[in-house]
């Protein structure tokens, strides 16, 4: 590309084609003021704030849209342009109203900005009648229209990167204004409250509602958000301890400038009143607080007998998808090397177990095989088992630009219509728990029709002779009759996705949460090999529930893996780490998490070791689960917050957030991103890797780390997917250097189409009726899911004040016939009845579902749902089946 | 209000009907609005969403685009529209007073419709007659030197004023 040479205010500076001028301005380090350009939105030049000069011509030209033409003479700050600039930031002035002096945006309202840097006053001008705030009742968002200077960054954010289409403009003239169809309050339109648009609005018109004015704040800081396996980057900001507000970090790669309403508005978790502030201790039956020594010496004491009376089998640890990378390394070694057991599991294995095992069999590696870039560039994407918009947001605004904007075409495989249905090409609706038997089918197509990629079959993979010999079975007749999908779709979808360039397949637990969870992984991974879609482009994405789900087990916290994948009964990886820690390793498979619970209830087991997790929730049969830690000779929990988990414990310890602490989270990708102190801990709470530091201390057996440096160091020398990451910076003193996110991904990719092995392996698998059927008077198949405004068991998003305010409890989705056949009213409480247990919630009527099957979120303390589910497990990926089981139902 | 109640359903109808012929033209949405005005008197906020899902559009910039152009209304209209002048000609001379008694004639305000769906009363700037102020249009007709005790006859011809 030649490179266009223009003059700059006298400077000679060099762009490529195609570049703007305010683009070579930013980059050459000269300072144009815009309020309609954002770097994330396609330009429009609307407000002319951006205006130069043209020397040659004394033309003046938007920067925003015009780009460079060689020999340029272009002048920012000329006498014209300060004149006509001035003009324009008066004229705008002019409509604004007095309360913009005491406005929220404050100093990050760029119209302000704009207007004291040229010298511009805010009175002075006749008023223009401006339009009234709008009253709105959510928890989120404040809109005040009189500060709109119509520069539609709003709509072009919510249309074209968040891709929701809530807001447009209405009427023309002075009463034009972005509105929600018939100009209702946001909380009764389709806006899902991403915050996205009040980030990029650049004056106070969108602002995030506040109790109280509380100014803006010099103090930011940029991590990453604790809520879904996505890993946004926010930037907080902070003023006297406090966060104040939460925007999109500028820079990243996986958000782009978007949210979701957790990432924006459910930080506030980190000041709810029910953190945890010391050390509690149960006494006869009640919590005391105590100091940190003791508490840190009675657990050590504790934890020292058990393992000396019954031997270091006798203890687990469970680890957590929601601590840093550096906690799970610390946890498992404590684990491992104080402990001396290999019982170390961590929560991702109620949801991604099935990726890391059927993954890490088929291609080689455990995890998503291409960037979110890749995904949104496919030409065909599949989604599977998953409901993008409440699980995992962000990739589900890049499938949705994939659609509107690139022409993308979706395949949608779910049972429930999700937001995605109305962006589909395709949508599949098998019976719930087939969905193997349709990949299976479609895979039978694509072979038998020879649309496979043969060059890449024959180079790259192994077994595809056993492969389409169980395939032959799969006739499209004979899957039509297990899934009730026609024939004629299951050869449609199996064409659309062969016969693109680029395919990608995007799945969550939908797939991964059934008893048959690891093969439906395999199933996947044999349909993209087919096809060649594997990472040199297109790519299987393998969602993550939890902020650092891929990163727990990148970092060992599970029970036949050490560090990086290596395997504890592997002679030569147990003994690479024995020698770096100094000490003797068990080299048997430990327990994983349900299996531990188990081990419990047979009296194995006698302390365990809880850490952010919180299985009295999240496990299966809570009943069960609860009396078997109940049960525990002695338990100790880490949590932020008093859980029902931490509830049990002989001791609770109080651990920091994310806002309070340093690390790193890898996300759904494997992009390793920083996660940075913004606050201190409260009350005397402590970053969990400080406290297991300290807890090693006090058995004894100190663990050789003075800062969380010397822990990445040695993640990096010892875990292979790491290496080149966190450089040390001395001068800005930051732990690991900024630049985490940039290498490591390029380590997990098939960039270049290379296998780690060489070659990617086909597994054949049967489909296996799900056995979660409705009978014997159970005649309602109950699917369960996350929602949008919760995650997890809902721990942190059920005491963020707003997140609660707006979603504050369970409900049951039914379709309108179903209920009429029980007599179910909208509202009406219905008891939803397993035979394990049964819970209550409100009817809601919807119109989403099949006949038959109801919905139920799984986010909500109060309505613990999974204490209807019995312990199955798949038997590869010991991930308990939590996604569906039979009930009935009973009005209350 | 009732009136539009009742034929509420029959109107989705229609509208998925005109809707799908649009289905796979590229810019379809001014002429498929047009086409909903015209066989419905009026486009309802009911048929925002149908048209959406079968332009690809959200719902909202649907509704942008209908209440951006003039020509198109969101109310059903009556049989026969009144366009009373308020342009600076007609307002000297007397232009208040013939809105006034319009208004009482057809006991509804501007932009009102009758309730038996007969007459609807809009204002406009200038009916470009100035040379008859003050002056009226019933649908294509054209009335000037307009006098208070003519208006209830001029109305008359179109069918009682729904007294
Ligand atoms: S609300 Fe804000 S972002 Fe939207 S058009 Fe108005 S000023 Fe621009
Ligand atoms: S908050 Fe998000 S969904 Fe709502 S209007 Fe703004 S961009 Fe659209
Ligand atoms: S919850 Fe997930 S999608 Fe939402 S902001 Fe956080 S990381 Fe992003
Ligand atoms: S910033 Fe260039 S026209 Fe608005
Ligand atoms: S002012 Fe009434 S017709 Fe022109």
């Amino acid at each position: 590309m030649e490179a266009i040479t223009i003059t700059l205010n006298g400077r000679e500076v060099s762009g490529y084609p195609g570049m703007t001028i305010l683009e070579l301005a930013r980059e050459s380090g000269v300072e144009i003021p815009t309020l309609c350009h954002d770097p994330h939105l396609a330009p429009i030049g609307a407000c002319r704030i951006c205006l130069v000069e043209d020397e040659r011509s004394g033309k003046l030209a938007a920067s925003c849209v015009t780009p460079l033409e060689p020999g340029m003479v272009i002048n920012t700050e000329s006498p014209k342009v300060v004149e006509r600039r001035k003009a324009i930031i008066k004229l705008i002035l002019a409509s604004h109203p007095d309360s913009c002096m005491v406005c929220d945006k404050g100093n990050q309202c760029e119209l302000r900005k704009i207007a004291s840097d040229m010298g511009v006053g805010l009175v002075g001008f006749q008023k223009i009648p401006q339009l009234a705030t709008i009253e709105e009742v959510n928890p989120f968002i404040e809109r005040d229209l009189s500060k709109c200077i119509l520069c539609a960054k709003c709509i072009r954010a919510d249309h074209d990167l968040v891709v929701q289409g809530a807001i447009d403009y209405i009427d023309r003239g002075f009463a034009s204004k972005p509105a929600t169809l018939n100009d209702m309050p946001l909380e009764n339109s389709e806006c899902t409250f991403c915050g996205t648009c009040v980030a990029i609005c650049p004056t106070g018109a969108l602002m995030e509602k506040k109790r109280a004015y509380s100014g803006t704040s010099p103090v930011k800081v940029s991590t990453i958000c604790p809520f879904c396996g996505c890993g946004c980057s926010i930037n907080l900001e902070v003023k006297d301890n406090q966060i104040v507000r939460a925007r999109p970090g500028a820079e990243s790669a996986v958000n782009r400038g978007t949210l979701c309403v957790k990432g924006s508005y459910g930080y506030d978790f980190v000041h709810s009143a029910e953190r945890l502030t010391s050390p509690l201790a149960k006494v006869n039956g009640d919590f005391e607080a105590i100091p940190w020594e003791q508490a840190l010496a009675l657990v050590a004491s504790e934890l020292g007998r058990l393992r000396r009376t019954y031997g270091p089998g006798s203890l687990a640890v469970l680890g957590s998808s929601k601590c840093t990378n550096e906690e799970n390394y610390l946890l498992q070694r404590f684990a491992r090397s104080v402990l001396g057991t290999n019982n170390i599991d961590n929560g991702s294995r109620l949801y991604s177990a099935a990726s890391i095992i059927g993954l890490g069999a088929a291609v080689g590696f455990p995890g998503t095989t291409n960037h979110l870039d890749a995904l949104e560039q496919s030409e065909v994407i599949m989604v599977i088992g998953a409901n993008l918009t409440s699980s995992a947001p962000i990739v589900g605004y890049a499938v949705k630009r994939a659609v509107r904007s690139r022409g993308a075409k979706l395949i949608l495989v779910d049972p429930q219509r999700t937001e995605l249905a109305s962006f589909s090409h395709l949508w599949l609706r098998p019976r719930v728990g087939t969905d193997m038997a349709l990949i299976n089918g479609m895979a039978r197509v694509i072979v038998t029709e020879s649309l496979l990629d043969e060059e890449f079959v024959a180079g790259k993979t192994d077994n595809f002779e056993a492969l389409s010999k169980v395939l032959e079975e799969y006739t499209p007749d004979y899957v039509e009759g297990i899934t009730s999908v026609t024939s004629e779709e299951v050869s449609r979808a199996a064409r659309l996705f062969a016969e693109a360039n680029v395919a990608s397949i995007v799945y969550g637990t939908g797939i991964t949460q059934h008893i048959t969870g690891t093969d439906s992984v395999m199933a996947l991974a044999n349909l993209a090999m087919l096809t060649g879609d594997i990472g040199l482009r297109g790519g299987i994405f393998a969602l993550q529930k939890d902020c650092n789900g891929q990163g727990a087990c990148d970092m060992g916290a599970l029970p036949n893996l050490l560090p990086g994948y290596q395997c504890v009964e592997d002679a030569q990886s147990i003994n690479k780490f024995a020698d770096r820690w100094g000490t003797d390793l068990p080299s048997d498979a430990g327990l994983s998490a349900i299996e531990m619970i188990e081990h419990v209830r047979e009296g194995k087991v006698k302390g365990m070791y809880i850490v952010g997790e919180n299985p009295a929730l999240s496990f299966p049969n809570s009943t069960v689960v609860k009396e078997a830690l109940a049960s525990l000779d002695f338990l100790v929990v880490q949590d932020m917050f008093l859980t029902d988990t931490a509830k049990l414990a002989n001791v609770v310890l109080p651990a920091a957030s994310f806002a309070e602490k340093e690390g790193t989270f890898t996300n759904f990708e494997g992009r390793v991103q920083r996660v940075r102190k913004a606050i201190e801990p409260f009350g005397d709470s402590l970053p969990d890797s400080e406290i297991v530091l300290r807890l090693a201390n006090s058995m004894g057996y100190p663990m050789p780390y003075s800062s969380l440096q010397q822990v990445m160091d040695e993640i990096r020398e010892l875990v292979p997917l790491y290496q080149g990451i966190g450089y040390r910076d001395s001068e800005t003193k930051d732990i690991y250097r900024a630049e985490l996110d940039k290498d490591p991904l390029s380590k997990r990719r098939l960039f270049k189409g290379q296998f780690p092995s060489g070659f990617g392996r086909f597994h054949p698998v049967q489909y296996e009726s799900p056995g979660e059927t409705p009978s014997n008077g159970y005649n309602f198949t109950l699917l369960t899911g996350s929602i949008l405004h919760h995650s997890g068991t809902g721990s942190k998003s059920s005491r963020s004040p707003r997140l609660s305010e707006f979603s504050p409890e369970a409900y049951v989705e039914i379709g309108e016939s179903d209920a009429n056949q029980v007599g179910i009213n909208q509202g009406d409480k219905v008891k939803v009845i397993s035979p394990l247990g049964e819970v209550i919630a409100a009817a809601r009527f919807t119109d989403t579902l099949p006949e038959g099957v109801i919905f139920m979120p799984n986010s909500f303390p109060s309505t613990p749902v999974n204490q209807l589910f019995d312990i199955v497990l798949d038997p590869q990926a010991k991930t308990p089946a939590l996604k569906t089981c039979a009930v009935k139902l009973e009005r209350t | 209000m009732d009136k539009h109640q009742e034929t509420a359903e029959p109107d989705l109808k229609r509208i998925e009907e005109i809707v799908s012929r649009y289905r796979d033209q590229k810019w379809p949405l001014i002429s498929l609005l047009q086409e909903v005005q015209e066989e419905l008197g009026y486009i309802p906020p009911e048929a925002i969403r149908p048209i959406a899902r079968g332009t690809g559009l959200f719902p909202a910039q649907v509704q942008g685009v209908i209440s951006f152009y003039e020509q198109f209304h969101t109310t059903p209209r009556g049989k026969n529209i009144v366009k009373v002048c308020r342009g600076t000609a007609c307002h000297v001379r007397g232009g208040r007073t013939i809105l006034k008694i319009v208004k009482q004639n057809l006991g509804v305000e501007e932009g009102g419709t009758t309730p038996d769906m007969n007459f609807t009363l809009e204002t406009v700037p200038c009916l470009g007659t100035c040379f008859l102020a003050p002056s009226m249009m019933v649908n294509k007709d054209y009335f000037g030197k307009l006098a208070p005790p003519k208006l209830k006859s001029i109305l008359q011809q179109y069918g009682s004023p729904g007294e």
